[in-house]
């Protein structure tokens, strides 16, 4: 992609809130663009302040508002880090949509494929079949471009329909629930769900759901001292000669476990939840609303947004992974597979993907199955949000929150204001193009920056310059 | 991959001719697999269907084909100038909820002062162009900020789809989607006077309704512009080589803006055929991607206004035939036939069926 490169002209003074700049004003044009789309279909300028006062309160202030404006990010998170990814690659997978339907559909079946398992294993292993599913529907056309050059937006496309018949045929066929009258398939083992956080005290009763939860606090303790050290030891490394005037104190920096601290840091976290969290959640909890359906997905979405971080930034596969994205011919002079980086990112996206799909059954489905109009609209947001967060997994994490609140929201704004909530998806798809082609943006508010807004570089032709 | 492939065919100047000598292949094996496909669709519902059968068939393939043509068309042409146009499928989608609503109101406002009869030509005919033009509009965003601002070509085609997927989306639910009034409906079969009445081919290509008649004008039009007109030339060289077309002399940006403008317009007839030919009705999940087979169908046909035309006929008569296999079998569940128009285009565009080299400046940005 080749573009007009140009230097700072202007230089802010709060120059990290620079990058920020082009995104929040793209987000106030495309609210006041949909403002002025609903004062001329309306006819009145009062609908407008009701249907955006109403957005808000419909976002936040209602009842359970909030949460549900969280149930709406999760997928959101999953699913434009799965476009982040690809297009990290240099690979557009508009095809999310259909690796959604097709993690949901493995989960599904996954869920209710071995009853009688405890949580501990379930749970993971359905999370682990809807990113597989994901994952090898993503890597098709994965392969397909990088083999024989047929461009992944097609082919993703025309994977999404036939995904949608697939979910179709499977739920009205093989999977579905014999016992119930509406065609949906039957739901999934109580193990295999994921946890609403109300349910979380009485969950942790089951001792060997205690052990999952102190493992995950084991592995976080872990990862938490682990990067603490090696921040220490950054410093260490760095100090004036005249401190580090010994070898070991070059190279490792005195800790209280010495060398074994995350190890250490791990156990003590481990066994302090086990013991402690079941008895402190039974004493104290503040989730106690029984139909509020926040679920742990939210915890999910974080974790993933750093894992997704982690192997973009700090591992070697995602550096191969950016390097085909950035310059194709230059990863391969460096002697990269490109085939099979294309493929592995691919993977890696409709594994996010898949999860997505995953949660919503798992968690959010009031059935806690999959049925047979199961729609989501979730994937071309998602596009938008990897977009106007400029592939930043942190920033998707807030984007996020901001088009799920939206989506939340626009309930409350159609019920109060009267117009239709699908002024939503305009809004939505309004930010997508303002952030797209920041040169409107730039005319508008007369920024004279050439700065680059997002950074993606995504093969223009058909094909063969991969 | 096929790095030596693309550049390689920069150079090759007589690549144009290879192509021409391959055409008779691709319609020959065409016509090969239309009778696969009737021996096949006999095979599965047991020998029912014959004489009769087969002409409505082959009828409907040309009217299922006619909106995937005119999608591919547009994609020549903006292709040919070195516009990669992904936001088909935005276009026709606004042009069909466009058209549909002008028809509806058109329809209204005339019936008092002229007859239902006239009235209902008129706002069809109304329907037709106002769609079209509101799919100009959509072309003109892609044109301005992917020839003007220079982004990323597919991005901007993604931008005009969910663009109009979420004004159609609104537009409908907050007018279209309940009390309305009646509609002059689509379009009555215009039977062309004397050629309607030859047996066989009369039924399959001259008792069809206008838009279908245009689809097959606009295929000739399309081909005698490229490839014979100094406006062709000059399209096909900015889609090739744009810094040699403009050290000749050659407006590049003219040319893509005027190229994009009509592939909109044109794509807006796919749209249109929707709610006008189609059917009476207008949902938001109407075109269900057949913008992207289109683009399928102008791979296929080598970026030639004939080839994409066979390439959409081949894709209508996977249609029709599943189609025609689902009224005699109704036991084989509907999904599976439905997924093979989407299946079929995959397997077009990994060039099983004979590898196409796109213009060699489809899809970059021309900085002067």
């Amino acid at each position: 992609m080749k573009t007009a490169s140009g230097t700072n002209r202007v230089r802010l003074n709060w120059s990290f809130l620079s990058p920020l700049l082009l995104p929040f004003l793209a987000l106030v044009t495309a609210l006041l663009v949909g403002a002025l789309v609903i004062w001329v279909t309306s006819g009145n300028l009062l609908t407008v302040f009701d249907a955006y006062v109403g957005l808000v309160r419909g976002a936040l202030f209602k009842e359970r508002g909030l949460s549900e404006s969280f149930i709406a990010a999760v997928p959101y998170v999953f699913l434009s880090l799965a476009v982040a990814v690809g297009f990290k690659a240099g690979l557009f997978n508009i095809g999310v949509e259909g690796q959604f339907y097709i993690g949901a559909i493995s989960a599904v079946w996954m869920g209710q494929l071995l009853p009688g398992l405890p949580a501990i294993i379930h749970l993971p292993l359905t999370l682990l079949a809807g990113a597989a599913g994901g994952a090898v529907w993503a890597a098709i056309p994965g392969y397909l471009k990088a083999r024989t050059g047929a461009h992944e937006v097609i082919t993703t496309i025309m994977l999404n329909y036939v995904s949608f018949r697939f979910t179709e045929l499977m739920v009205s066929g093989p999977l579905k629930d014999p016992v119930s009258t509406a065609v949906q398939t039957a739901p999934v083992a109580h193990a295999a769900e994921v946890w609403l956080f109300y349910d979380i005290p009485a969950r942790l009763q089951d001792p060997l759901n205690a052990l999952a939860v102190a493992l995950c606090a084991a592995f976080i303790g872990f990862v938490v001292a682990r990067a603490l050290r090696r921040r220490r030891e950054r410093k260490a490394r760095n100090a004036p000669m005249v401190l580090t005037v010994g070898r070991a104190n070059t190279r490792r920096a005195p800790t209280v476990f010495g060398r074994h601290s995350s190890l250490s840091a791990a156990l003590i976290t481990g066994i302090l939840t086990f013991i402690f969290l079941p008895l402190l959640t039974r004493l104290w909890w503040p989730f106690t609303d029984r139909y509020d359906r926040l679920h742990i997905g939210v915890l999910f979405a974080v974790a993933a947004a750093i894992g997704v971080w982690w192997l973009l930034w700090k591992t070697t596969i995602g550096f191969e992974l950016r390097t085909v994205g950035a310059n194709a011919n230059a990863a391969r002079y460096a002697g990269m597979n490109i085939t099979r980086n294309i493929v592995l990112a691919m993977a890696i996206s409709g594994g996010l993907a898949g999860i997505a799909g995953t949660i919503e059954v798992l968690g959010v489905s009031i059935c806690r199955c999959l049925p047979l109009f199961f729609s989501s609209g979730y994937g071309f947001d998602s596009i938008a949000i990897s977009l106007l967060a400029n592939n930043n997994p942190f920033g998707i994490l807030g984007v996020s929150f901001l088009f799920g609140a939206m989506r939340n929201g626009a309930d409350l704004m159609e019920l109060s204001s009267g117009v239709s909530k699908y002024i939503i998806s305009l809004i939505q798809a309004l930010i997508l193009l303002f952030v797209s082609a920041p040169p409107i943006i730039r005319w508008l508010f007369r920024i004279r920056s050439e700065r680059k807004l997002i950074d993606v570089s995504v093969t223009g032709g058909w094909g063969g310059k991969a | 991959m096929s790095q030596s492939a693309s550049t390689a065919a920069t150079t090759r100047l007589s690549s144009v001719r290879q192509l021409k000598g391959r055409w008779w292949v691709t319609a020959l094996f065409s016509l090969f697999l239309a009778v696969a496909a009737w021996m096949l669709l006999n095979l599965i519902i047991g020998g029912q269907c014959q004489g009769e059968c087969v002409v409505g068939t082959l009828a409907q393939t040309l009217r299922v084909a006619t909106p995937i043509a005119f999608a591919a068309f547009c994609g020549v042409l903006c292709e040919r100038s070195g516009v990669v146009d992904i936001g088909i499928e935005g276009k026709m989608l606004m042009a069909a909820m466009v058209a549909y609503a002008v028809n509806l109101f058109a329809f209204q406002a005339l019936k008092g002062s002229m007859g239902e009869q006239a009235a209902g030509d008129l706002s069809r005919w109304l329907a037709v162009i106002l769609g079209a033009l509101s799919a100009v509009i959509l072309a003109a965003l892609h044109a301005v900020v992917s020839i003007e601002f220079k982004t990323n070509q597919i991005i901007t085609g993604t931008v005009v789809n969910i663009l109009a997927l979420g004004l159609t989306g609104f537009l409908y639910r907050q007018f279209l989607a309940e009390n309305l009034p009646a509609g002059p409906g689509t379009f009555p079969i215009f039977n062309v006077p004397v050629l309607s009445q030859i047996p066989v081919i009369g039924p399959i290509f001259f008792q069809q309704k206008p838009l279908t008649y245009m689809m097959l004008i606009s295929a000739l039009l399309i081909h005698y512009v490229l490839f014979y007109t100094p406006w062709g030339l000059r399209t096909r060289a900015v889609g090739e080589h744009p810094r040699a077309a403009d050290t000749l002399g050659i407006g590049v940006y003219r040319i893509r803006y005027v190229n994009v403008l009509a592939g909109g317009l044109i794509a807006g007839l796919a749209g249109v055929w929707f709610t006008i030919e189609g059917v009476d009705v207008f949902n938001p999940m109407m075109t269900n991607g057949l913008g992207f087979i289109g683009l399928a169908a102008m791979i296929f046909g080598k970026w030639n206004p004939f080839g994409a035309l066979i390439g959409a006929l081949i894709f209508g008569l996977g249609t029709s035939v599943t189609s025609t296999v689902s009224i005699f079998r109704p036991d084989i569940p509907s999904q599976i036939p439905q997924m093979l128009p989407y299946l079929l285009t995959i397997i077009v565009l990994t060039g099983v069926v004979g590898r196409a080299v796109p213009p060699a400046a489809d899809g970059e940005p021309y900085v002067k």
